[in-house]
C-alpha cells in the first residue's frame, strides 16, 4: 500500500540514534574534558604545595634494630659516614667494631699501646681520631679509617692507625683530661695533668713536617702552659676541630677561651654562662664556631663567637638556649652535616637544631644510653648504655633548618652580632649555613612593585580619565589598542633596554630626572592654566579631546628643558666635598652617599620603576578606562544637564561611580609587578637590601627563584623554599587578583542597575 | 558631556568653564606621556636593531697617545659621553669599535675628543667578518691562491674575493654535513652498541666486527673533513691593519667582507639586507655574540606552536563545558573567577610548577618506564622543549578559556534556538552553529596566547632553554622530532647575550636586533588579534537585534 502523500511519516520526527548517541557523548566528552581541565589547574597549587609541605614536618625518629656492644665500652663511641660500622673503645682495651647490619663484630689492637695505662679519652668525630693521655705524661691519637668497597654489596672495613706519642714536659702525674684540634697542617693538643688544685693545663702544638718523600712527620713545635691563665682548675678542656682555640670549662664556672695562633696561646676571653656554677656539658657544634653548655640545671645554651661591632674582635656570647634537659649524664653528639645536635639526660633524647633553636623530635631511648653518636649522613643514631646494650635509630629530617621562623623570622644566625632577616642561600664551604630568611626577598617584592607604581598609577589613571572621558571615539579606537600592545611587550626586552640602555644614562642625569619629574607635570597644568583664558574663539578651533595632543609640544619642550637643567641643578644643589682634598665636586652619584649614607648604584629603583611603567601602565589603563567607560550614559549626561563642567562630571560623577573598578585596576597593577620577573633580573642589582633607598637595587621573590631554582639540588632544603617563595609570590597575587575581580563584578552589578 | 553638544550650538562656554580645567590638561599629558612611551619604545627599539645591521663607515683616527706619539686608530664610533674629570674640566669621550681581536683583546677603546690629531675614511678600508675573533678592519693587500697572487689594485680582486668567500662557505657546509651527519650518525650508532652491551643483549665479540668498521670509516670522513680543511687554507687574504700589523686570513675563516666607505647608499642598503638575512638564517657563532639566531628563531617557533597545539583543544573544551554545559552557579562562578585569576599569576610560578611537575614527576616516570636503559642520564625527566611547551600552554590556558567563553557568549540566544527549534541535537548546535559563530573570538584568544608565549622567558629558564642547543627540536635524524631536547629561545638569548655573556659590549647590536626580531614577533600577533577582534564587533553588531 502506497502512503498517502500528506500524511507525515512517524519516523520524520524521530532523531537519529546516531545522533542522541554522538550527542550524549560528546556532552559526556565535554563534560570530562572541562572538568578535567580544570582540576589540572588547580592542580598547580596541589603540587607546589606538596614539594613545600615536607619543609614543615618534625624529625622523625623510628628504632632500627639493636645490637651487642663490649660491656662497660661507654668511653669512646664513633661511627663510619655510612652508618654501618660502628666502634667501641675503652680506654685502655682493643677497639671493638660492631656491624649495624648483625652477625659477627671484630676487634682490634691499637697498636703502641703495650703496657701504657690510659688514663683520659676524648674523640673527635670530624677526623674520627681517638685522642689518649697517658699515665705517664704521653699524650697521642689514633685514628679509625673506614673504607667502603664499590659495588651493589658494598661492605665497610676498618683499621686503626696510630700517630706519634708526645711527652708532655710541664706539669707531672698522669694526663686527666685531653682534646686534640686538627686544621691539616697545624695541629694542637690541649692536656691536662693531675687533679685538684695542683692541676697543669698544657697546650702541645704539632705541625706536619712534610718530608722530600712519604706523607711527612708529625712533630711536636713547642709547648704553652697556660695553667695559671685559667681562672680555676678546668674540669673540661675542648680543643676546637680546626685547632685554633681551645676552651676550658674551669671549677669556678667560667669558661675561658684561648686563641692559638702561631706559637702563641693567648687567653682572649672568660665567660661564665651559668653564674659560677659548672657545666655538665660543654662541647662544640658543626664548624666549630658555637658550643653547646648544659648547666647544673639541666638549661642548656649555645654560645657562639660573633663581633659585636665591625671592628671587634670576635667573643663569645649567648646567642640560643633550649629546653632544659633532666637530671642524669648528658649525652651529646653533633652532626656532621648541619646545626643539629643529639642530646639528652637521663634516657630522655631529643635532636635539636641550634640554629633555630627548636627541638626536632623528643622521645625516651629504650635503655639507659651513656654515649650516643650521629652517623655522617645524619640518618642514624645510635646509643649505648653502660651495660653494653647498643640502640640504632634512623633519623628522617632533612630540612632541620627550615621552619616558620627561619622564613618569616628573625634569626641570629651563626657568626652574625644579632638575629636578622637575611637571604643566602649558597656560600663556598662546607659548614656554611644557608640564610633562608623570605623576608628580604618579599621586601624586594613590594619595594619593586611600590617604585613601579609609583611611577604608573599616575600616568595610567590620568591617560584613562582623559581617555574615557574627553577621548572622542574615533581616536580612542587607536590609541587604546595601542596602549593594550604595549602591555604584551616582551619583558625581558624591557628588561634589556632597562639595565643595558637606560641605567647607563640616567646614571649620571638623576638631577635632569627630577627636574623632568617636576617641569612635565606642571607644563600641563599651566598649559591648561593658560589655555583657558585664550579667546574663545582661538580655543573653538580646536575640537575638545584633541588636548592630548597639543600637550605634546608642551611637555616635549618642558622635558628637554628639565633634561638640560639637570648639570645647572647638579652644580648648585648636589655637590660633593672630598674628604680627603676638600674640593668640590658636582656629582649626584657622591653627593648621595655623603648626604644620605645610602648607596647608590646603576641599576636602581628609579630605572625599574620607570621600565615598570610599559608593564604596567597598559594593564591598569586598560581597566581603569573600561571602568570609567562603563559608567551609565544617563549620570554623566544628567550631571552635565545640571550645568557641571566636564572636569567636574568627571570628578564628581565618573570617578565615584568607577571608584571601585579604579582600586581593581590598582590591584591587578600590583599583581602584575609583583610577579614580574625578566624586568627585576635584568634592571636591579639583585642584592637582598632591605631599605626603601631609591637609588639602589632589590631582589625580588619572582627573580630570586628564576636566578636560583636552576642551580639547586632537587629536593633540598633551598629547592624547597624557593617553592615556598613561589606559593608566597602565588598568594600575593591571587588574593589580590580575587579581591579585584569580585570588586569588579559588584561594580557591573552595580552600574546595570542604574 | 560637552562632546555630545553639537559645534557652534551657543553653550560651548558651559563646557569650557576654566574650573577644573588645569586638571584636564594633567589628563590629557597622562594620556600623551602613555603614548609616548609605547610609540618611543617601538621606536627605539627598530631604530637600534635596524641600525646594527646597517654597515657603517670606518674612521681612521690619529690619536695622540703620549708626548709627539700618536697611535692610528680604525673604527666606529658607538657611543660619545661626556666626563668630567675631578679638577673640574669635560672631556668629551668616544667608544670605538675597532675590531681585530685576534691582534689585541680589547675590540673597543675610549678616545678623549681633544687627542685626536686628525680623522679621515680611505675608501680602501675592508671590513672582514670572520669565524673567530669578531670582525676585523684591514687594508686589503693581496689574495694568495695557489693559482697565483692577485693584488687588490687588480680590478677582478673583488670579484675574486668573493669567489673565495663562496667556495669557503660551500665547504663549511660540506665539513659541517660530514661533522654533523656522518660523524653523528656513527657515534649514535656507538652508542647504541654500548648500551646493548651494557644490558647484556650483545657480548663485546659480536660487535667487534662492526665497531672495527665503523672506527675505520669515522677515521676516512674525519681525514675527509681534514683535506677540506687544508685545501682551504691554501687560499689567503692578505692584508695590513691601520697601524702597520701584517695580517693574513686563510679562506676557512672568511665569511664575508665590505668596503664600507667605498660604498655608496645601494650597496650599503644592500649590505645591510644580506646581514639581516645571515641574522635570520644562520647559526651563532664565538658564544653567540656573531653570526645569526636562527636556532633561536627556529626554537621559539616550534615551542609557540606546540604550546598552541596543546592549549587550543583543552582551552576550547574547558570554555565550552564552563558556557553550555555547566549548570551556572556559585561553584561555576567561583572556577570562573580563579581561572581569571589565573592569567594573573606570575609566569615564574607557572615555571616552577613546570619543573616540579613536567620535569622531575612525569618526565622522571616516563624515563623509568621507557627509557630505563640509559639512566641515571635522564631523557625525559631533564628540561627540554615539550615541558616548555606544556608549561606555556597551562600559563595561556586563561587566555584561551576566557576569550572563548567571550565569544561564546556573545553568540546571540536567538542563534541558538533557531538551531534547536530546527531539531538540531545539543552536540549539532554547538558544532555547527555556535563554534563557526565563535571561531573568531577564539583564533584571537589563541593569537593572544601565542603572543604572549612567545614573549615569556621567565618560565623558561627553569623548563627547558638554554643558551646554546647542539642540535634543533625537529631535524633529519630520526624520529625527526624531539621532544625532549633543549632548546633555543629569542627571548632568552636577549637575556643571556646582554647579561650572561663575556663580552655584552660586542654582543649589543645583536641583542638589539634579536629584540627588534622578537617584538616584530609578538607586535604582529597582538594586532593581528586586535583586527580579528574589531571584525568580530561589527559583525555581532549587525547580528544583535
Amino acid at each position: 500500500m502506497h502512503p498517502q502523500p500528506n500524511a507525515p511519516d512517524p519516523k520524520r520526527f524521530e532523531v537519529s540514534r546516531a545522533t542522541l548517541w554522538f550527542d550524549r557523548f560528546m556532552g559526556w566528552a565535554i563534560r570530562f574534558g572541562g572538568i578535567g581541565v580544570i582540576i589540572a589547574v588547580f592542580g598547580i597549587f596541589y603540587f607546589i604545595g606538596k614539594e613545600v609541605v615536607p619543609l614543615f614536618r618534625a624529625a622523625d625518629v623510628e628504632p632500627a634494630g639493636k645490637l651487642e656492644a663490649p660491656a662497660a665500652a661507654t668511653g669512646v663511641l664513633g661511627i663510619d659516614e655510612w652508618g654501618e660500622l660502628p666502634f667501641f673503645y675503652q680506654a685502655g682495651g682493643p677497639v671493638a667494631f660492631r656491624p649495624v647490619a648483625g652477625g659477627d663484630g671484630f676487634e682490634l689492637e691499637v697498636p703502641g699501646l703495650e703496657g701504657a695505662e690510659v688514663t683520659a679519652t676524648a674523640y673527635d668525630p670530624v677526623h674520627r681520631r681517638v685522642a689518649l693521655g697517658l699515665a705517664d705524661g704521653r699524650v697521642g691519637s689514633f685514628l679509625v679509617e673506614y673504607a667502603r668497597s664499590h659495588g651493589d654489596d658494598a661492605e665497610v672495613s676498618a683499621k686503626v692507625t696510630p700517630e706519634p706519642w708526645f711527652p708532655l714536659k710541664s706539669g707531672a702525674g698522669p694526663v686527666t683530661a685531653v682534646s686534640y684540634g686538627d686544621s691539616g697542617g697545624g695541629r694542637i693538643i690541649v692536656a691536662k695533668r693531675g687533679a685538684g688544685p695542683d692541676a697543669t693545663t698544657t697546650v702541645l702544638r704539632l705541625a706536619m713536617k712534610r718530608g722530600l718523600i712519604g706523607a711527612g712527620k708529625l712533630t711536636a713545635l713547642g709547648e704553652v702552659e697556660i695553667t695559671t691563665e685559667l681562672g680555676a682548675e678546668p674540669l673540661i678542656l675542648r680543643a676546637s676541630q680546626n685547632g685554633s682555640m681551645v676552651l676550658a670549662a674551669c671549677a669556678n664556672g667560667e669558661i675561658d677561651y684561648f686563641l692559638a695562633n702561631g706559637a702563641e696561646v693567648t687567653k682572649r676571653q672568660s665567660f661564665s654562662p651559668f653564674d659560677g656554677e659548672v657545666p655538665r656539658q660543654m662541647d662544640y657544634l658543626f664548624g666549630g664556631v658555637s658550643i653547646i653548655v648544659t648547666g647544673p640545671g639541666g638549661e642548656q645554651e649555645q654560645w657562639s663567637l660573633f663581633r659585636e661591632s665591625e671592628d671587634a674582635e670576635r667573643m663569645f656570647g649567648l646567642t640560643q638556649t633550649f629546653p632544659p634537659l633532666g637530671d642524669g649524664d648528658v649525652l651529646f653528639a653533633a652532626s656532621q652535616r648541619n646545626r643539629t645536635f643529639l642530646t639528652g639526660a637521663g634516657g630522655h633524647l631529643s635532636i635539636r637544631h641550634s640554629t633555630s633553636g627548636k627541638t626536632r623530635w623528643e622521645g625516651e631511648a629504650e635503655i639507659a644510653p651513656a654515649a650516643a653518636v650521629l652517623d655522617g649522613k645524619g640518618e642514624h643514631f645510635l646509643v649505648v648504655s653502660a651495660s653494653g646494650e647498643a640502640r640504632r635509630y634512623s633519623v628522617e629530617d632533612p630540612h632541620p633548618e627550615a621552619g616558620w621562623k627561619a622564613f618569616f623570622g628573625k634569626v641570629w644566625y651563626e657568626g652574625g652580632s644579632g638575629p636578622v632577616y637575611q637571604w643566602q642561600s649558597t656560600g663556598g664551604s662546607d659548614d656554611f649555613e644557608p640564610k633562608l630568611s623570605l623576608m628580604p626577598l618579599i621586601f624586594g617584592s613590594l619595594k619593586g612593585t611600590a617604585y613601579a607604581l609609583l611611577f604608573s598609577v599616575p600616568v595610567a589613571l590620568l591617560a584613562a580619565v582623559f581617555s574615557a572621558a574627553f577621548l572622542p571615539l574615533s581616536v580612542k579606537r587607536i590609541v587604546k589598542p595601542t596602549m593594550e600592545i604595549m602591555s604584551s611587550l616582551p619583558s625581558v626586552v624591557l628588561g634589556f633596554l632597562a639595565g643595558l640602555w637606560l641605567a647607563p644614562i640616567l646614571e649620571t642625569r638623576v638631577p635632569s630626572v627630577m627636574a623632568m619629574l617636576i617641569a612635565v607635570p606642571a607644563s600641563a597644568l599651566v598649559m591648561g592654566f593658560a589655555w583657558c583664558r585664550l579667546p574663545i574663539r582661538f580655543r573653538n578651533r580646536f575640537a575638545n579631546g584633541s588636548e592630548w595632543m597639543m600637550v605634546v609640544p608642551v611637555l616635549a619642550l618642558a622635558g628637554w628643558l628639565g633634561w638640560q637643567a639637570g648639570p645647572l641643578i647638579e652644580s648648585i644643589f648636589f655637590v660633593y666635598q672630598d674628604p680627603a682634598t676638600g674640593r668640590e665636586i658636582a656629582d649626584f652619584r657622591l653627593w648621595w652617599p655623603q648626604a644620605t649614607g645610602l648607596s647608590f648604584e646603576q641599576r636602581n629603583s628609579l630605572v625599574l620603576g620607570f621600565m615598570m611603567g610599559f608593564a604596567v601602565i597598559p594593564v591598569i589603563f586598560t581597566i581603569a578606562e573600561d571602568a570609567l567607560s562603563n559608567v551609565p550614559k544617563s549620570l554623566t549626561a544628567a550631571s552635565s544637564a545640571l550645568g557641571a563642567n566636564r572636569w567636574q562630571v568627571v570628578w564628581t560623577v565618573m570617578l565615584p561611580v568607577a571608584s571601585s573598578g579604579i582600586f581593581s585596576a590598582l590591584m591587578i597593577g600590583f599583581g602584575r609587578a609583583v610577579g614580574e620577573t625578566m624586568i627585576m633580573v635584568m634592571a636591579t642589582g639583585n642584592t637582598p637590601v632591605t631599605e626603601w633607598n631609591i637609588f639602589n637595587g632589590m631582589r625580588t621573590l619572582s627573580a630570586n627563584i628564576a636566578v636560583e631554582l636552576p642551580e639547586a639540588p632537587v629536593g633540598s632544603t633551598h629547592y624547597r623554599t624557593l617553592f615556598l617563595g613561589a606559593v608566597v609570590l602565588f598568594l600575593m597575587t591571587f588574593v589580590m587578583n580575587t579581591v579585584a575581580e569580585v570588586l569588579r563584578q559588584r561594580l557591573r552589578e552595580k552600574n546595570k542597575i542604574v | 558631556m560637552s562632546d555630545a553638544l553639537p559645534p557652534n550650538s551657543g553653550f560651548r562656554t558651559t563646557g569650557r568653564s576654566r574650573r577644573g580645567e588645569p586638571w584636564v590638561w594633567l589628563t590629557a599629558a597622562g594620556l600623551a606621556i602613555g603614548v609616548i612611551m609605547a610609540l618611543g619604545l617601538f621606536l627605539l627599539i627598530l631604530l637600534k636593531g635596524t641600525a646594527s645591521f646597517w654597515p657603517r663607515p670606518i674612521d681612521v683616527m690619529e690619536v695622540r697617545v703620549a708626548e709627539g706619539a700618536t697611535e692610528k686608530i680604525a673604527g666606529f664610533v658607538t657611543q660619545e659621553s661626556t666626563r668630567s674629570e675631578p679638577d673640574g674640566t669635560e672631556h668629551r669621550e668616544i667608544q670605538v669599535f675597532r675590531g681585530n681581536k685576534d691582534i689585541r683583546p680589547e675590540a673597543f677603546v675610549f678616545i678623549d675628543e681633544a687627542n685626536i690629531a686628525s680623522r679621515s675614511r680611505p675608501e680602501d678600508l675592508m671590513w672582514v667578518e670572520r669565524m673567530e675573533y669578531g670582525p676585523g678592519i684591514i687594508e686589503p693587500v693581496a689574495l694568495e691562491t695557489p693559482e697565483g697572487r692577485i693584488e687588490a689594485a687588480d680590478p677582478s680582486f673583488h670579484d675574486k674575493l668573493d669567489a673565495v668567500i663562496e667556495r669557503s662557505e660551500q665547504a663549511r657546509e660540506e665539513i659541517l654535513d660530514i661533522e654533523r651527519h656522518q660523524i653523528g650518525r656513527i657515534s649514535r650508532e656507538l652508542e647504541k652498541h654500548e648500551r646493548a652491551e651494557r644490558s647484556g643483549e650483545k657480548t663485546a665479540q659480536e660487535l667487534a666486527g662492526r665497531r672495527a668498521e665503523l672506527q675505520a670509516s669515522f677515521e676516512k670522513l674525519q681525514a675527509q673533513s681534514g683535506a677540506i680543511h687544508d685545501k682551504l687554507k691554501e687560499t689567503k687574504l692578505v692584508g695590513r691593519t691601520v697601524d702597520g700589523a701584517d695580517v693574513s686570513y686563510t679562506s676557512d675563516v672568511l665569511v664575508r667582507t665590505f668596503m664600507p666607505n667605498a660604498a655608496g647608499f645601494f650597496d650599503r642598503l644592500g649590505e645591510a639586507l644580506s646581514r639581516a638575512g645571515a641574522f635570520l638564517s644562520e647559526d651563532p657563532r664565538e658564544a653567540n655574540t656573531e653570526g645569526g639566531v636562527f636556532p633561536a628563531i627556529f626554537g621559539t617557533v616550534v615551542m609557540t606552536l606546540a604550546m598552541s597545539f596543546f592549549v587550543t583543544p583543552f582551552g576550547v573544551i574547558a570554555a565550552i563545558y564552563l558556557r553550555e554545559y555547566a549548570s551556572q552557579g556559585l561553584m561555576v562562578q567561583f572556577v570562573r573567577i580563579s581561572v581569571n585569576n589565573l592569567a594573573g599569576v606570575p609566569s615564574i610560578v607557572f615555571g616552577v610548577f613546570g619543573l616540579a611537575f613536567f620535569v622531575y614527576t612525569v618526565g622522571g616516570t616516563v624515563d623509568q618506564w621507557f627509557f630505563a636503559d640509559k639512566l641515571p642520564t635522564p631523557t625525559y625527566g631533564t628540561p627540554g622543549i615539550l615541558w616548555a611547551s606544556l608549561t606555556l600552554a597551562l600559563l595561556t590556558l586563561p587566555v584561551v578559556i576566557v576569550a572563548t567563553e567571550e565569544a561564546l557568549a556573545a553568540v546571540p540566544r536567538g542563534v541558538r534556538e533557531a538551531a534547536l527549534a530546527c531539531g538540531a541535537s545539543k552536540w549539532q548546535t554547538i558544532q555547527r552553529v555556535v563554534l563557526p559563530a565563535s571561531l573568531p573570538g577564539i583564533l584571537t584568544g589563541v593569537i593572544l596566547a601565542m603572543a604572549r608565549g612567545a614573549g615569556e622567558v621567565a618560565p623558561l629558564m627553569l623548563v627547558g632553554v638554554v643558551k646554546l642547543a647542539p642540535s634543533l627540536p625537529i631535524d633529519s635524524i630520526a624520529p625527526f622530532v624531539h621532544p625532549e631536547r633543549k632548546f633555543m629561545h629569542l627571548g632568552f638569548h636577549i637575556y643571556d647575550l646582554g647579561f650572561q655573556s663575556p663580552d655584552a659590549e660586542a654582543a649589543k647590536p645583536i641583542v638589539y636586533a634579536t629584540a627588534l626580531l622578537l617584538i616584530v614577533v609578538v607586535v604582529t600577533l597582538n594586532l593581528s588579534a586586535i583586527l580579528i577582534r574589531n571584525k568580530l564587533k561589527k559583525r555581532f553588531a549587525v547580528s544583535s537585534f
